[in-house]
């Protein structure tokens, strides 16, 4: 019994790629029929290899969501660093929190004006710089875990062995960071690839993410449209779990 | 025999916290000096000042009648060990003794790395990784890795304190033969009275920041706040009860 | 870098509330934030968001103790664990469209029961879009938190050794029930409510799901905003900013109480 349950929390689980799989290839759908009337490749043969509209908008997300994590992994490394070994470390993580916690919505509200100043705004800089104020703070708090004690006696022990701080940091402390690394970079890749809220507001409805082309879909109830941005949305973070699945554990 | 080290007054304050205070010590050369000190004494701290890990509020550190106050560690060739041994986990044991040569761009190294391994009884576990290795075998490491570069002087910060009786005891002893063979001066901190005994050819005791350098072993065994007497007096204790 | 850009937009979005700035600045006045703290709609915006966010995360976590407790060890190991990560990778973009395709009058289940003879027709179909009480807001939150809180419990009841401390409860006389309420609930609570708070404070603060699947009125509080803002009445706007700021002001004190700041507080620089 246990074992049917299991196939069936499984299958559950599996059934949304399905659906949006089979609905990217649909055509009329009305109701009440259970099938669509046609199945099709123009879908995808039209958006992504022919206007080249999903295409576009993969490589903006793709583009955006690399450079955003590689930018959060580096600035976040020694940021955190600079925080885990001050005097002040805990008021340092309290106030990182709390963009932590905010929507990146209201963020994106509270310093538009900003953006709109600097005219920022509807641009891909743009939202690669918002996004960078929102993701940051989850780089912070997972390079705080790995800042401790050992690490700083480890470095310690390589200065009196003969190393600079550059000779340490990348024989020494960057190897064993790895682990922290890549939990870093899928975490604020993914924080990037999902964003939709502040992307379509400091992007002005221009930057065309993914998520961004998702609305558009909905909007003009084009849903087998939808259905395909969302397949792209999907596919690339259920290659990331697989190839690496510890690094998605959210860990207490 | 000269002085090869010499504390002169030294002093450190964190906030409001003395944690020294006007710390005189010095040490011959190939000498080693045992310092004993419980938790919360200042002894780290102290070695850390030695090592240039830490700056003095006040005082000098004079290293062969040079004031290395402002050298930076990589450049005094003094190494500081811990009492866990912190090997580079992503590192064998032989790559963890090649880290210094490397640094220094040495060649041949493997030859010296091996003859180092061999010293130590450690070549067959030369490709091993720390977390293949017990505790005693990780402390060979880490000395080897200290030693192969030659340092000028050993800091050693309870280094057998994590041990069982037998691996400390046969430690002590390979701690010993090397520093002769090597020629070495060092500083070997222990709460412990019978290795400080053992270890040490002077000794020294830190108390809350305070240090007291004993002219002598013979001294510091008539001091009654050494606790040697006391120690003496028990299993003399013990030995009447059994007869 | 963190601080400083949040920092200088709640100095605008304050500015702005107060008049002090903005395209219809007259000066200083309090008459903005007079019609947020008095506006009727802007309050139920609030509590329908903690609504939404209370029963979300409460249901969630039931099913997740369900399945943490049920199915701990092939959670940990085995190919049961990748189906516990894969709802990871479904975004709320993407769960809200879901939710709206398989939901809504015309969706999925929709037409399933009407094939299977359940409903004649498309009104007979249950409403849970765009309805009063947020159920389909509810279903997307819950679909999207309970992997999170799956993985949550799992570990917990790994790290701490649930399982040695129940099997010690038996030896002790405790019953199955007993031991349930008095060993591993208690400690599974213990250790995870920060993060279940966090989680309520995430849902309320979600924009994608309210706005595929939310109603005009009552609205959850971030698309309440996000209108305001964006309205055509410039005089909603310094309305806007000054609700975004008592959601910011809301957000921090519930932290503060709740001790999720003390989490880094009482930890030292040492591997957590």
């Amino acid at each position: 019994m246990n074992r049917v349950l299991k196939y069936i929390y499984a299958c559950l689980v599996v059934f949304p790629v399905i659906f949006l799989m089979a609905m990217s290839f649909a055509e009329k759908w009305r109701f009440p029929d259970f099938w669509p009337e046609n199945w099709t490749f123009k879908n995808w043969s039209s958006s992504i290899f022919g206007q080249g509209d999903l295409l576009y908008s993969l490589i903006v997300s793709l583009g955006i969501s690399l450079m955003l994590a590689s930018l959060v992994c580096v600035i976040s490394f020694f940021v955190s660093k600079e925080i885990a070994y001050s005097k002040y470390r805990k008021t340092y993580m309290k106030l990182t929190l709390i963009p932590y916690i905010l929507s990146p919505i209201i963020l994106a509200v509270i310093f538009q004006y900003y953006f709109a100043f600097t005219s920022l705004t509807g641009k891909i800089l743009g939202v690669l710089i918002a996004q960078l104020f929102f993701a940051l703070p989850f780089g912070i708090v997972i390079f705080n875990n790995f800042w401790n004690d050992k690490i700083l006696s480890l470095e310690q022990l390589t200065f009196t062995l003969g190393a600079t701080p550059k000779e340490s940091l990348l024989k020494a402390v960057i190897p064993l960071s790895k682990p922290a690394i890549i939990l870093c970079f899928f975490q604020s890749f993914l924080v990037s690839w999902f964003e939709y809220g502040l992307t379509r507001f400091i992007g002005l409805g221009k930057v065309k993410t993914l998520t961004v082309m998702v609305f558009n879909f909905i909007n003009e109830a084009n849903v087998f449209y939808a259905a395909l941005a969302c397949v792209l949305l999907v596919l690339p973070p259920i290659f990331l779990l697989y190839i690496n699945k510890k690094a998605l554990i959210l860990k207490q | 025999m000269s002085t090869f080290l010499e504390l002169q007054n030294i002093s450190k304050s964190f906030d409001e916290e003395t944690i020294l205070e006007d710390v005189n010590l010095s040490l011959e050369h190939q000498k080693t000096l045992s310092l004993i000190g419980a938790s919360g004494s200042g002894k780290t701290t102290l070695l850390k000042i030695i090592a240039g890990l830490e700056k003095a509020s006040n005082g000098n550190v004079v290293l062969n009648k040079q004031n290395i106050n402002n050298l930076p560690p990589q450049k005094r060739k003094i190494v500081y060990l811990y009492q866990d041994a912190l090997l580079f986990p992503h590192l064998s044991a032989f790559e963890n003794i090649a880290f210094g040569l490397k640094l220094q761009k040495q060649k041949n190294i493997r030859n010296t790395v091996n003859a180092m391994l061999e010293s130590l009884g450690m070549i067959e576990h030369a490709e091993k990784m720390p977390n293949q290795l017990s505790g005693g075998q990780k402390q060979r490491i880490a000395f080897g890795r200290a030693l192969v570069i030659k340092p000028q002087l050993l800091l050693l910060d309870e280094p057998f304190g994590a041990l069982d009786p037998k691996i400390r005891s046969n430690m002590q002893k390979l701690f010993k033969n090397l520093v002769v063979a090597q020629g070495l001066s060092s500083i070997f901190v222990t709460h412990d009275i019978k290795e400080a005994i053992i270890i040490g050819d002077g000794i020294a005791k830190i108390e809350k920041g305070k240090l007291i350098q004993f002219e002598s072993k013979q001294s510091f065994y008539n001091t009654k706040s050494s606790g040697v007497q006391a120690e003496i007096d028990f299993w003399k204790q013990l030995k009447n009860e059994k007869e | 870098m963190v601080i400083l850009p949040v920092s200088t937009g709640l100095i605008y979005a304050t500015s702005y509330s107060l008049g002090l700035t903005g395209l219809m600045s007259q000066g200083f006045t309090t008459a903005y934030w007079g019609e947020a703290l008095s506006s009727q709609d802007v309050w139920s915006s609030f509590l329908y968001s903690f609504w939404v966010g209370i029963v979300s995360v409460f249901i969630a976590a039931c099913i997740a103790l369900g399945l943490a407790l049920g199915w701990q060890r092939s959670i940990q190991q085995g190919k049961l664990s990748y189906f516990i990560f894969l709802p990871l990778c479904y975004p709320a973009t993407v769960m809200a469209f879901l939710v709206h395709q398989w939901f809504s009058p015309s969706g999925f289940f929709s037409r399933l029961f009407y094939n299977l003879g359940i409903i004649d027709n498309l009104e007979a179909f249950p409403i849970v879009i765009r309805d009063y009480y947020g159920i389909g807001i509810i279903l997307c939150s819950i679909f999207l938190i309970t992997p999170f809180f799956t993985i949550l419990f799992s570990n917990i009841y790994k790290n701490e050794r649930i399982n040695e401390l129940e099997n010690l409860s038996k030896t002790l006389g405790s019953s199955v029930n007993q031991i349930l309420r008095r060993v591993t609930l208690p400690i599974l609570f213990n250790r995870s409510k920060t993060t279940l708070l966090l989680f309520v404070i995430f849902v309320m603060g979600s924009y994608e799901a309210p706005l595929i699947l939310g109603r005009q009125n009552p609205q959850m509080i971030t698309v309440a905003i996000v209108n305001k803002i964006q309205k055509f009445n410039l005089n909603d706007i310094p309305v806007g900013y000054a609700m975004s700021i008592i959601y910011v002001l809301i957000v921090i004190i519930s932290l503060n109480f709740s001790g999720i700041l003390k989490t880094f507080q009482n930890r030292k620089i040492s591997n957590i």
